[in-house]
């Protein structure tokens, strides 16, 4: 056993250390009261929208850090070598997603591609992946709809064959970012079938006929999720993702690979929420006294949300199933995030909830977490089921 | 034969205006009439406006938070407008000087149904120590607004946090240079306390906008749909009539803040629990619907308990108000627990409703945004546990 990264794992995470101290923190001042536009991975398409001079420079900015990233090598990581990238670990990745996670630029190496893009085959590859890898075209998630979640039963988005068509029909809610996408990953199912069988994925690109995104919804986070409806929208087969019936699969691998992700990035958010309470308590040692304790507390489980995540990552390298690792994670460190600010904002008071104050952004940013990529109590369900189907055994050292 | 320590016998202490020898837990005809009428007046005046209140304005939205909302001044103009006409604004000063003043069991029952909406409305409620100025009537008429400068109160909740000083002058007083948070900055009035200089007694104030020596500066939005501002107070020279009362005066307006405060909160989580409960119903997955699974039962289950024990603490506390009984205490706790279980009530209401509980055309995220906001205002909660805990080690609970 050794609970240390590889060497190679090792001097990725030193480079992006250095990265991190030598090009983002540096930037952080001109940060401070940039426009709430620059969450997720994504944001370049959609901060582009706003016309903005003051975003266009931020978008400047992320740029050139983006041309430095490349020209040091850390670019493209969780991309397969055979497409260019470094593919590396799922533990490196959480361990450069930690560096990241010190600095309060919300900087990522690589663009955006979804995982399940790698099951492109022939032309898709040119079409689809590739422009994703290179940064050219976006692309958003369209599972959800207006009476269906984690519960692929209820999907009803069809995908009915004709000739060498499907022809789709339904309604998909929360996407993120495909008013700015440049196609959807579509998952539909076939008539007459049901629950995950039959569900199959497509890629529909924007400006196909009968394909509308037909508004943006705020929400809490500032992040606008949309609304698309497909009537009688026609796609080839040749836009199909992977083998038909086998989409429930793809949005299993799909959300499975985030999770850890979604592990780390709670555990960073809450170290910066930390982080500001004591800026607070720094100088007024009455009120320290009083929470250092409180502190301790979360450090020592923020600590423990460290530690599962490593774990699960490592697992998912061993290609182990990690289902429920994935699930405990995304429980954990959601949950443990949402406390860690309501904690924050005690000790804060009221006036920590002006909107542009660091911990306010983080409140309203969080809450949709507990909710998205499959919600804390169908986590909780995922893990109680492997209990009772497999035991303690779950919990077995390997 | 060992003798048995006598049990101390119960002491009734007597109440003050006892009309009746029982207890007696329903509301009177009044009550229950004043209610009623705010029920009805939320059901059909302000519900059925929450949905263009809620209602994005463009199909696309640019990035980044959207902005403020806030009610238009036409509809806030008719909805006061329509308050007067069944009696529930200017709770405290009727413009019919027959009516008498609402009690605060009343004004509790009728916070708390106005509490059920989003829609940022709520009855004028002026405070009785202002009963001799000339501003009661422009603000109740809606010409002028009060904010309460309590900026400094909210850590404890209590005066202790008061920093400000006020000296005696000839022909008035003058407060000493300080700087605090305001919460609803654009006011023409502020009820604002000080401490005297020497006496250490504090001081309510009532202090106009245009008061040389008091500034405005750096207001903000909230991640509420409200602002707050900084208000800076240099060698701000006041009226000797601008001294409106004095510390039990101060403690008794915290109190009833904390009570409207409790009381909005109840109206909250009434709202997110029945929405919760219906939305339960109709939502199906995986082949049944979310109300038959415990996960989503024991939520609720546990929100109605909350919801009860916080709605009998407002009311305890209000009715203790009404019969001149100590209710200081009673209050900052029913705020505590009631805006507490309104944050968890909105909390669960966005869980049940799942992404569409983070939507802004719901309710609940607005809700869990002002409710959390509701937590820190009056004394946070760690202070008021903080202070009940220190008190009873001192004194022991046989009091």
């Amino acid at each position: 056993m050794d609970f240390r990264l590889s060497q190679e794992e090792e001097s990725l995470r030193k480079r992006v250390e250095e990265f991190v101290r030598d090009e983002l923190i540096p930037l952080e001042p001109e940060f401070e009261n940039a426009p709430d536009v620059f969450e997720g991975s994504r944001w370049k398409s959609r901060a582009r929208l706003s016309g903005d001079p003051e975003i266009n420079r931020y978008i400047e900015i992320m740029e050139t850090l983006e041309r430095k990233a490349e020209a040091a090598g850390l670019w493209h990581l969780d991309v397969p070598k055979a497409y260019g990238g470094l593919e590396v670990s799922n533990v490196a990745m959480i361990a450069v997603t930690e560096e990241l996670e010190k600095s309060k630029i919300p900087f990522e190496f690589g663009t955006h591609v979804s995982n399940i893009l790698y099951n492109c085959k022939g032309e898709q590859i040119d079409r689809f992946l590739w422009p994703c890898i290179r940064g050219e075209k976006t692309s958003a998630f369209g599972l959800s709809e207006p009476a269906s979640g984690a519960d692929p039963s209820m999907l009803q988005t069809t995908a009915t064959p004709d000739g060498d068509d499907f022809v789709i029909n339904g309604t998909k809610m929360f996407p993120t970012f495909a008013d700015v996408a440049d196609f959807v990953q579509l998952f539909a199912r076939l008539p007459g079938t049901k629950g995950r069988e039959g569900v199959t994925c497509f890629l529909v690109e924007r400006g196909t006929p009968g394909y509308r995104v037909t508004r943006s919804i705020a929400t809490i986070a500032g992040t606008e999720p949309c609304e698309l409806v497909f009537e009688n929208c026609r796609v080839p087969k040749t836009q199909m993702l992977g083998e038909v019936g086998k989409g429930w699969e793809l949005n299993q691998a799909w959300l499975g690979a985030r999770r850890f992700q979604v592990g780390i990035r709670s555990h960073g958010m809450s170290q910066s929420v930390l982080r500001a309470v004591a800026d607070l308590l720094r100088h007024d040692a009455k009120e320290a006294e009083r929470w250092t304790s409180a502190i301790g507390f979360f450090l020592g489980e923020l600590e423990a949300l460290r530690s599962l995540t490593y774990l699960g990552a490592w697992k998912a390298d061993q290609q182990a199933d990690v289902r429920t690792e994935a699930a405990q994670v995304k429980l954990f460190a959601t949950e443990l995030l949402h406390r860690v600010i309501d904690f924050a904002l005690e000790v804060a008071g009221p006036s920590a909830l002006r909107k542009r104050g660091a911990i306010a952004r983080v409140f309203r940013h969080a809450r949709s977490r507990r909710i998205v990529e499959g919600p804390s109590e169908i986590q909780r369900h995922i893990i109680q089921r492997s209990l009772f189907r497999e035991g303690v055994g779950i919990l077995d050292l390997i | 034969m060992p003798s048995v320590p006598a049990v101390p016998a119960v002491q009734v202490v007597p109440i003050v205006n006892k009309t009746s020898d029982v207890m007696d837990l329903r509301l009177s005809e009044e009550e229950n009439l004043i209610q009623r009428t705010a029920a009805r007046f939320v059901d059909q005046e302000l519900l059925t406006r929450e949905g263009a209140y809620l209602k994005q304005k463009a199909l696309f939205l640019p990035p980044g938070s959207p902005e403020r909302r806030n009610l238009d001044p036409e509809t806030r103009k008719t909805l006061i407008q329509l308050a007067k006409e069944v009696g529930l604004w200017a709770l405290e000063f009727p413009d019919d000087p027959e009516t008498p003043a609402m009690s605060a069991v009343a004004r509790v029952l009728i916070h708390r149904e106005f509490g059920r909406t989003i829609l940022p409305f709520e009855p004028a409620c002026l405070p009785a120590l202002m009963g001799q100025s000339p501003y009661v009537k422009p603000l109740n008429d809606g010409q002028l607004s009060l904010s309460l400068a309590f900026g400094q109160l909210h850590k404890t909740g209590t005066l202790q946090g008061i920093e400000t000083h006020f000296r005696e002058l000839p022909d008035g007083y003058v407060l000493s240079h300080s700087q605090f948070d305001v919460f609803e900055p654009e006011a023409d009035l502020y009820l604002f306390p000080a401490r005297e200089e020497g006496s250490d007694r504090a001081g309510l104030f009532l202090l106009e906008r245009s008061t040389s020596g008091l500034s405005i500066s750096e207001k903000e939005d909230l991640t509420t749909d409200a602002e707050v501002a900084r208000m800076t107070l240099t060698y701000c020279k006041v009226r000797r009539e601008q001294l409106l009362g004095y510390e039990y005066d101060v403690a008794a307006l915290t109190a009833f803040e904390q009570l409207r405060i409790a009381a909005r909160s109840l109206g909250i989580g009434m709202r997110c629990l029945a929405d919760s409960i219906e939305h339960a119903r109709q939502r199906v997955t995986f082949g049944r619907p979310l109300a038959s699974r415990q996960a989503i039962q024991w939520m609720l289950a546990d929100l109605s308990v909350n919801l009860r024990t916080s709605t009998w603490l407002a009311l305890e506390a209000a009715w203790r108000a009404d019969h001149e009984l100590p209710f200081f205490r009673a209050a900052a706790l029913a705020k505590k627990r009631a805006a507490k279980m309104a944050f968890e009530a909105a909390d669960t209401a966005i869980q049940i409703h799942g992404g569409y509980g983070v939507c802004k055309e719901f309710p609940f995220e607005g809700f869990y945004r002002e409710a959390r906001m509701l937590r820190l205002l009056y004394g946070r909660e760690d202070e008021l546990d903080r202070a009940a805990g220190e008190r009873f080690i001192q004194e022991g609970n046989r009091h």
